[in-house]
Order: structure tokens, then C-alpha cells, then sequence
């Protein structure tokens, strides 16, 4: 558990008043601390390999890979064929004979066409033949969403993999947690570790340590990102900062403090550190960046059900995606992602006690709006 | 017939692995075996002929029948048995059973039970191998049925593109379960391969211990120096039932002929005086992997969570 140490401070490029950027003291974006974590690899482990369609083009998976194939070679910044069943099964052979692939998809939609691979085989290649094999791996899949991603090219989904036992599963919210987790995974994690990263926040900046201070950070813990005693709101990937959001609006306008934690590695939660914190609030709010049914916010109502259930003073509240596939008109996808608006709701529901709160509601607008810089086809 | 040096020594393994699943056969009804078991009766050459001239660092990635591939490599027989029998001693700890044998220090790489998944396992390890600088030979076991797997295609091409020292070994039983080749695909297998453009075998004599062997020996040679992928087609023939230790001719998917035919061809048949003489020894060897397996204990509760991540 670390504090503070990855919160929003910059939004669109404007400071967003309130939030707490004490954490660090320099400026990276989302994009460049990934950019910085794959050369970093590349740069200190001839073993790793960065694997996936379209990582030595001119866009470079969203500008995490542009360059590396030309300072590094196309050996070791690999395109791949459209194979991605195949192309994950040659990693995990890669992986067992020495190599570290980080794989790609731009898509976490297309990582579905690998799960064989990583469900059958990754997940499963230690234990099943007696701890007698490792398969150091980094899948990296993008979470898309906004300006009509649709259907396939935006679904979220980190609860199908952290179901399967034997994947670690990561959601970074900041630079901050990049920073904190790709190379500590990478330096000392034997097994395979699925990231999904969320690609409306590629472009946000995101202060941050030092690159020169190191830190042990676990890099599958969870994050305290803010103290408060009100409510606690657990949160995963872009909602951590729409969390953040709320909780300042809620602080400015009714002075109600919200605890908010960033689960960060969803198949591996501190949930110690869930239920400490429930414990001291009372009261729960889930948001996720998925579906509801059978995701996180199921799992996290399962963990205080078990422990603690008569902590809740009041009943849990989650959100996250309407249970249909992702529409792409703007004026249904605004309706089927949660927004800042619902979630201050809930939340001044949840600690007044009341429907007719009277806490002033923040202006709808989408998320899209707000995180949102690219425009047009990738 | 040739009894050189060379055919003694491939006999021996073959017998050895064909008494140690008629052993398995035997013991099968007591249930101290709990565990679905494929046999290679009948396919031992294949193994055999493959694995001779492999070195221990050559790796080898196979299907769920692979008893045969996990001996003929080198792994051990005492930690097979322990693994059928559910004993910590086995080569994975009792967490593989009959389908995920492994043994990682003679270069025996693990068995999947989902037909063509470690195909592209085989094609990663050799571009690490090309990556590394390491003088190792890759090879991909899987069946005909595999071939019809689109991983199967997408190892081929990501082997040819990149130039990759692996070899693609077809196992062909000529049976999916109990679905005839003809049945089920509607190209040939070798011209399929060959339209990737590297090398192209095919041995039918899948039976035939020095052919498959000598065959084998200058493919790998080949891989080894020049680096580069090749495909090989082995016919053979398995005895047994998909899954278990009885014989399934009643069943009629196939005709009890062929098999009579090709046991006329099939020296662990035929070689009965041979057999004689070295029986005794490789009996003892089984009986002692026995003794071993059952006199080990099963694993304790902590082992039911170790290693998962």
C-alpha cells in the first residue's frame, strides 16, 4: 500500500483544482511513462522482447513503442502476423526458453482470441506441471472507449482473466503505477501478468517521483489514493481518477471526505486494506470500468459480504457499464458508461442517507469530453 | 534382419516404453492410477526414431500421448509412475497426471491436453533459441487432427517468416478420437505444409525403427546447421483407444485388418526372440519405478496452492 503516490493533477493539460499533486514533483504523461517502462526494459534485459501488430509503426501502439524498433531492432520490436492464438503461444515458448516477450494488443477485445493461450496454457504452465516452469510475460491490452469505439473495440475486460487462477492482472490508474509496476514486474515477477491500460488516458500528465528515486512499491498492491471518512469508493483503471473528482467536488461543495482506493491489481487485491477502510467509513461505493455482473464490483461485495457485512451502514452502491454491448451513438454510450455526475449522486445518497440530498451536482458532461484529446480514427 | 548396434539400442527404448504402458494396461483396474491415460502402443518408433539423436538441450514440446516422447527424451521412469499414481514424487509434483509429463532438465517441455496448443510453444522457444545464440533443435510434436487447428497455420508461418530452427513433427495416427483423416480434412497434409515453403518429409514406415531414426538424424542435422524450420509426417498407427487401456476394434470407426497388418510390420511384434532376452531387465527397471511410486507418499495439503502464481 502506498499513499498519494498516483493522483490526477492534470487534466487535458489543465491543473484540476484540488487534487492533490504533492506525490511527485515532475510531469509525465500516461503515454510516456509507458514509452519510458518499454525502452527501460528493452534497454536493461537483452531478454526482453516486445511482440505485437504494428509496435514498430509510425503510431506505435498509441505512442508506447515509437522509435524502440529503430534504436533496438526489429528483432527485439517485433510486428507480428495477425495470429493472435499463435503469436501469444509463441511467447509463452519464448518465455520457457529464456526470452521476456511483452505482448500488445491495441485492442483488449482482440486478447479474446488468445485465450487458449493465456487461459490453457500461461495461466496454468507452473502449477500444472509441479512448479517445475516459469512464463515471465507482460500481455499489455487497451481498454478503448469513446467516439464510437463500439462493441468490439472497447470492452474492459479484467474480471475474465483475474477469475483464472495463475494470472496477475493490473489496471493502471497514473504514470505514477506504470512507473511503480512494469519494471518491478519485469525485473523480478516469474509468471504472466496481464495489464490493461485505458486508452483515454494515454494522453493525461500525471506528476510523478523522480525516475532516479526508486521505490519498493509491491507492485500487486493496492493504492490508498486519498483519506477521507465519509464514504469509501473503491475504483479501478480511469474511474480511480473519476473518483478522485467526485471526492473533491464533495469536499468543496458539502464537506463530505471520501477514502478512495485504487484496487490496481484485481486478481490480487489488498483487500486488508478494503475492509479497514469500510470498516472505518461505513459505507461502500464500487466503480469499475466494466460490467457489474460477475466483475469487480461483484468481488469486491463478495470480500466484505465474507468478512464483515455488518460493518456496511449502509447497502453497497456499484457502477459501471449498462449490461448491453457498447453502443457507439455519443448520446447512448454517454448513457452507458457511468459518469461524474452518478457517481456524486451516490455518493451524497449513500452518506446523507437521502435521495433529495440537496448537494449540488457537478455539470453533465462525459468523461470522453473531459479525459479526451484524440479525435478521428487511430 | 538388422541387428546392429544401432537397432539394439532402438529396440531396447522402444520395448521399454511399449512394457511400461502394458504395465500401465495391468495395473489400470486397481485404480491406484487416477488419471486419464492416452497410450502410444504402437506408436513407440515414432518417439524412439525422433528423440535419438536429440541432445538434452534440444527441446522437445508434445500432446497429452507423450509417455512415449517423455521417455524416449530421457525423463524418468520411477517420477512418471510416482505422477500416474498422484504421489509427490512425480515429475510434477502430482499436479499433471498422465497428460502433462514434463521433465525441463533432458529438455522434455510439458504436454497439452488441448490438441495444437504447444505447437507455437516449439516455434517461441526456437526464436529464443535464435535470439539467444544457442545451437539448440526445437521440436513441435502434435497429431494429423492438429493440423487442422488455425495455431497450427499461424506456427508454420511465423516459423518460415522469421527462419526459425524448429521442427514440425506430424504424428499421423491417421485418427482424431475415432474420426478418420478423410473425414475430416479436405487438403493433404504435406501439400499444405509445403505451400510455406520449407522442407517437406514424410516417412511412412512409421514402424520402421532405424528409418525413422537414420530419417531423423539428418533432419535435425539439417535444422542444426542451417537454422531454419522443416516439416516431417510420420505415419503410425495406435492400438489402444483414444483414452484408456482397451482395444476399440469392436467399436467400428476402424477395421481390426489394419492393425494386424501393421503389427506384421511392427518389430516389438515380431522380434520375439529379441524380446526375450532383454525383457527381464527392462521388467525389473519397471518394477522397481513401482515400488518407488507407491512406496511415496501423496502430497500434502500445502501443495494444493503452491505454484499457482
Amino acid at each position: 500500500m502506498s499513499c498519494n503516490s498516483a493522483v490526477a493533477s492534470f487534466v487535458n493539460g489543465q491543473a484540476v483544482p484540488g487534487l492533490r499533486a504533492e506525490a511527485g514533483t515532475e510531469v509525465m504523461s500516461y503515454r510516456d511513462a509507458l514509452h519510458w517502462t518499454m525502452r527501460d526494459a528493452l534497454q536493461r534485459h537483452d531478454s526482453v522482447v516486445i511482440m505485437g501488430q504494428g509496435v514498430d509503426d509510425h503510431k506505435g501502439i498509441f505512442g508506447s513503442t515509437t522509435g524502440l524498433a529503430k534504436e533496438f531492432g526489429t528483432d527485439r520490436v517485433m510486428d507480428t502476423p495477425l495470429a493472435e492464438e499463435g503469436m501469444t503461444g509463441v511467447a509463452i515458448g519464448a518465455a520457457l526458453n529464456g526470452l521476456y516477450p511483452i505482448q500488445t494488443h491495441i485492442r483488449a477485445d482482440f486478447s479474446l482470441l488468445a485465450m487458449n493461450q493465456i487461459i490453457n496454457l500461461a495461466a496454468k504452465y507452473k502449477y500444472m506441471f509441479g512448479g517445475r516452469f516459469d512464463v515471465p510475460m507482460l500481455i499489455r491490452l487497451i481498454v478503448g472507449r469513446s467516439w464510437g469505439q463500439g462493441a468490439q473495440h472497447s470492452q474492459s475486460l479484467q474480471s475474465l482473466f483475474a477469475h483464472i487462477p495463475g494470472l496477475q492482472v493490473v489496471m493502471p490508474s497514473s504514470s505514477q503505477t506504470i512507473l511503480d509496476t512494469y519494471p518491478a514486474v519485469i525485473d523480478r515477477y516469474r509468471g504472466p501478468v496481464i495489464s490493461l491500460e485505458h486508452r483515454l488516458m494515454y494522453d493525461l500528465e500525471f506528476y510523478v517521483y523522480p525516475i532516479s528515486i526508486k521505490q519498493e512499491i509491491d507492485p500487486f498492491g493496492s493504492r490508498l489514493v486519498r483519506q477521507g471518512e465519509a464514504i469509501t469508493i473503491v475504483a479501478t483503471s480511469i474511474m480511480v481518477l473519476e473518483a478522485l473528482r467526485a471526492a473533491e467536488h464533495l469536499a468543496r461543495l458539502a464537506d463530505i471526505q471520501c477514502e478512495v482506493i485504487d484496487l490496481h491489481c484485481v486478481s490480487g487485491p489488498d483487500w486488508d486494506l478494503v475492509m479497514r477502510s469500510v470498516e472505518k467509513t461505513g459505507r461502500l461505493v464500487v466503480a469499475d470500468t466494466s460490467w457489474r455482473e460477475y466483475g469487480v464490483c461483484a468481488e469486491v461485495c463478495r470480500i466484505v459480504a465474507e468478512r464483515n457485512p455488518g460493518c456496511l451502514k449502509t447497502p453497497v452502491v456499484t457502477l459501471g457499464m449498462q449490461p448491453a454491448p457498447c453502443p457507439t451513438a455519443k448520446c447512448l454510450e454517454d448513457l452507458f458508461y457511468p459518469d461524474l455526475r452518478q457517481l456524486v449522486d451516490v455518493l451524497a445518497t449513500a452518506v446523507t442517507g437521502k435521495q433529495g440530498h440537496g448537494v449540488p451536482l457537478p455539470d453533465t458532461q462525459s468523461m470522453a469530453d473531459v479525459y479526451k484529446r484524440f479525435k478521428g480514427p487511430f | 534382419m538388422d541387428y546392429s548396434q544401432k537397432f539394439c539400442d532402438l529396440f531396447f527404448q522402444a520395448l521399454r516404453i511399449r512394457l511400461v504402458e502394458e504395465r500401465i494396461i495391468e495395473l489400470y483396474p486397481s485404480d491406484g492410477i487416477q488419471s486419464p491415460v492416452h497410450l502410444s502402443i504402437g506408436q513407440e518408433a515414432v518417439a524412439v526414431g525422433v528423440c535419438r539423436d536429440l541432445r538434452k538441450t534440444d527441446l522437445v514440446f508434445c500432446t497429452y500421448r507423450s509417455h512415449a516422447f517423455y521417455l524416449a527424451k530421457g525423463g524418468s521412469l520411477a517420477e512418471m509412475f510416482a505422477e500416474l499414481y498422484g504421489k509427490i514424487t512425480g515429475c510434477a509434483r502430482g499436479k499433471a497426471g498422465s497428460m502433462h509429463l514434463a521433465a525441463p532438465d533432458v529438455g522434455m517441455m510439458g504436454a497439452s491436453a488441448v490438441v495444437a496448443s504447444t505447437i507455437p510453444h516449439a516455434v517461441g522457444a526456437a526464436l529464443a533459441a535464435k535470439r539467444l545464440g544457442h545451437d539448440q533443435v526445437v521440436v513441435g510434436v502434435f497429431g494429423d487432427g492438429a493440423t487442422e487447428e488455425g495455431v497450427y497455420h499461424e506456427s508454420l508461418n511465423f516459423a518460415v517468416l522469421h527462419r526459425l530452427p524448429v521442427v514440425f513433427l506430424c504424428e499421423n495416427n491417421g485418427l482424431a478420437v475415432h474420426s478418420p483423416q478423410k473425414a475430416r480434412q479436405g487438403y493433404d497434409i504435406l501439400d499444405h505444409a509445403r505451400a510455406y515453403g520449407l522442407p517437406v518429409y514424410h516417412i511412412a514406415e512409421g514402424y520402421d525403427l532405424v528409418k525413422v531414426a537414420d530419417t531423423m538424424s539428418d533432419i535435425i542435422q539439417r535444422v542444426r546447421s542451417t537454422r531454419e524450420p522443416v516439416f516431417v509426417e510420420i505415419r503410425t498407427y495406435r492400438y489402444k483407444e483414444h483414452v484408456g487401456p482397451g482395444e476399440d476394434f469392436v467399436s467400428g470407426y476402424r477395421s481390426k485388418e489394419e492393425w494386424l497388418d501393421w503389427k506384421q510390420q511392427d518389430p516389438l511384434e515380431q522380434q520375439v526372440a529379441l524380446i526375450k532376452t532383454i525383457r527381464p531387465a527392462i521388467l525389473k527397471e519397471i518394477d522397481e519405478a513401482i515400488y518407488f511410486a507407491m512406496s511415496s507418499p501423496f502430497p500434502p495439503v500445502e501443495e494444493l496452492l503452491r505454484d499457482v502464481v
